[in-house]
């Protein structure tokens, strides 16, 4: 019976030491990431709010009808929330729980494509430029400098009058045009400390071109970097794009975003008495940067072994 | 036969500032160095840090533009103005190998990379490959798929080894491949890497400040100082009949594990530090510089002023 016993705790302790060596193999960045997630209860509460919020709202604007939402509707305007809608409605009889939705899912896929976008040319430009230094640094440096000095909002509005056909994509692009410099000087400075590095002197040597070492050595070595930086810049782009919409040169009022739900606020009696079509939206607004925002700092910590809670 | 002929070979960097970022000096890390090297022998170049043996081997390898100078390989020029080429005949080993081996890639892809830029390999025949290098240096074949950290310092520079070995080099140059390693550990990859250069043939370039491991490995010797060399010669014209007085004073340098000898010593080097400092200005001109090299014997060349 004892012996069996025995026996019985030794295969159990070689299996936890089983267990142990499976655990010290280095886990990769994702299994970081989820540790310092899990650890984090606030960071894992946003990120399933994020979630969730992401998956109704592209669902729901899928089942909604845009024509449907925006139809004005004389003999229901102003109304309070009720059975028939759910959050009222706006001065043009317009349900405001469909232009929610609707408007959300705009926001989120501006937010999504600018700083897909911008993060793509920064990257690439920050890169280029830290890796190979000197002239070429100069003269990339100086582009990002002139496009930094020129007056964001101004040059948006222009740009938003003159374009003729407007929609989710030429707005990403206006405003991708004025938000990638941030990222490439981030990325430069990496890069120049990288291209230090031994390893990368020793690709050369290697018979490895540039174009390679840039974008299979180093690149995947701030990889980390870009990604928080990406998710930090994904909440400032939601907000800057409502900012926008709010002052009316983000989406035309057909087209509803967070913004556009926001400038209603406008009219002082809206902002006092008729509560329901603006505060949806501003409790999205900032219950969305913030959970982007805590997601990212949870990921920023990940990224550094020093500052991980996990 | 000579492998490696380097002429006059000059590396300076410039110093920028005043008005519009001009030039307005220049450290002259390397300033007019002459050496061969032969097949298949192993060649030590050893100065104190700042003396610009590392640029030296950098500039080899092509990793630095040169100021002027000319390189020869196999009696062909390797570099066309200030750019020299990257050829596959001459490797380098690192000195930190910390930071030598990229921490986001697996030992396969590490190992794999030269054998990728320069043949064309199957898959399975690429991986055959790394793990034959891998037994050659010592590891076990089925660490390809290990990361760079989960390896010792000693076997990352064996890794870093079998990179440079991948694809049959004639030339290796070693700068400090083992000043990063503990003491226990350099005896070990300095011998491995004797017998590595047996079997397949292989010349080095030994960068390395460090006299005793200079003594164990190579045959002839050059002593860097300010960029020029102070001296050259075989291991033993260097060790036993030192001329320069910058060259005595490393020598006089090295430990000696005999505590009765110690009080003998450290009288020694006080003599030669005298030495060094009252003469100081015979054997540097008037910038702090060597002279130029003057041949004592066939492969014994001193930096000695001209005497009247």
């Amino acid at each position: 019976m004892s012996q069996k016993q025995t026996q019985g705790d030794i295969e159990k302790a070689v299996k936890e030491q089983q267990e142990e060596k499976q655990e010290q193999k280095s886990p990769s960045g994702f299994r970081i990431f989820w540790r310092e997630i899990l650890k984090d209860k606030l960071a894992l509460v946003s990120l399933i709010f994020f979630v969730l919020i992401t998956v109704v709202v592209f669902g729901a604007s899928e089942i909604l009808d845009k024509a449907e939402v925006t139809r004005v509707d004389p003999f229901n305007i102003y109304q309070p929330p009720s059975d028939e809608f759910l959050l009222g409605t706006d001065q043009g009889g317009r349900d405001i729980f469909g232009q929610l939705m609707i408007g959300t899912r705009n926001s989120l896929a501006i937010g999504f494509l600018v700083t897909l976008l911008s993060g793509i040319i920064g990257v690439v430009f920050g890169v280029v430029s830290g890796y190979f230094g000197g002239h070429i640094d100069n003269a990339l440096m100086r582009v990002v400098d002139f496009f930094m000095v020129l007056p964001f909002i101004m040059l948006v509005i222009v740009f938003v009058a003159i374009v003729p056909k407007y929609s989710i994509w030429t707005f990403s692009l206006i405003m991708t045009a004025f938000l990638w410099m941030g990222i490439a000087r981030l990325i430069r400075s990496k890069a120049l400390q990288e291209k230090e590095l031994d390893y990368a002197q020793a690709s050369r040597t290697l018979g490895s071109s540039h174009t390679k070492i840039i974008f299979k050595q180093v690149l995947p070595n701030i990889t980390s970097l870009i990604v928080v930086t990406m998710t930090l810049n994904l909440a400032a782009n939601i907000g800057i794009e409502s900012g926008l919409s709010f002052l009316g040169f983000g989406f035309p009022k057909d087209t509803p975003s967070l913004g556009t739900l926001l400038s209603y606020t406008t009219n002082p009696i809206t902002l006092e008495e008729r509560w329901w079509i603006w505060l949806p939206a501003a409790v999205l607004i900032l219950l969305l940067m913030l959970s982007v925002r805590n997601v990212g700092e949870a990921l920023k910590r990940a990224a550094d072994a020093r500052q991980r809670r996990a | 036969m000579t492998l490696l002929k380097v002429n006059d070979l000059k590396v300076h960097f410039p110093i920028r500032g005043g008005i519009l970022n001009r030039k307005i000096d220049a450290i002259r890390a390397v300033d007019g160095v002459n050496f061969e090297i032969r097949q298949g022998e192993t060649y030590g170049l050893v100065g104190e840090s700042g003396s610009g043996k590392t640029t030296t081997g950098k500039a080899v390898m092509g990793l630095n533009n040169i100021t002027d100078g000319e390189i020869y390989f196999e009696n062909e020029l390797l570099n066309k103005g200030s750019k020299v080429n990257i050829r596959r005949d001459i490797q380098m080993i690192f000195q930190d190998p910390y930071s030598s081996l990229n921490p986001r890639k697996r030992v396969f892809d590490i190992i794999a990379e030269p054998i990728r830029n320069y043949e064309k390999l199957s898959k399975q025949e690429e991986k055959r490959r790394v793990q034959e290098l891998l037994s050659q240096v010592g590891l076990s074949p089925e660490s390809i798929l290990k990361y760079p950290h989960e390896f010792s310092g000693g076997q990352r520079q064996r890794i870093g080894v079998a990179r440079a070995i991948a694809l049959k080099p004639k030339l290796i140059i070693m700068d400090e491949p083992v000043s990063a390693l503990d003491v226990s550990v350099q005896a070990q990859v300095l011998n491995f890497m004797q017998e590595l250069q047996e079997e397949l043939n292989l010349t080095y370039l030994f960068i390395s400040h460090d006299l005793g491991v200079v003594k164990h490995m190579c045959d002839r010797i050059g002593i860097m100082y300010n960029g020029r060399y102070v001296e050259e010669g075989t291991k033993e014209e260097i060790f036993n009949d030192p001329q320069h007085i910058y060259t005595k004073r490393l020598v006089a340098a090295i430990p000696d594990i005999d505590p009765k000898r110690r009080q003998d010593n450290f009288k020694f080097r006080e003599q030669v530090k005298d030495e060094f400092t009252n003469s100081y200005n015979d054997y540097f001109d008037e910038d702090g510089l060597a002279y130029q090299l003057k041949p004592i014997t066939d492969t014994h060349r001193v930096a000695l002023p001209e005497r009247g």
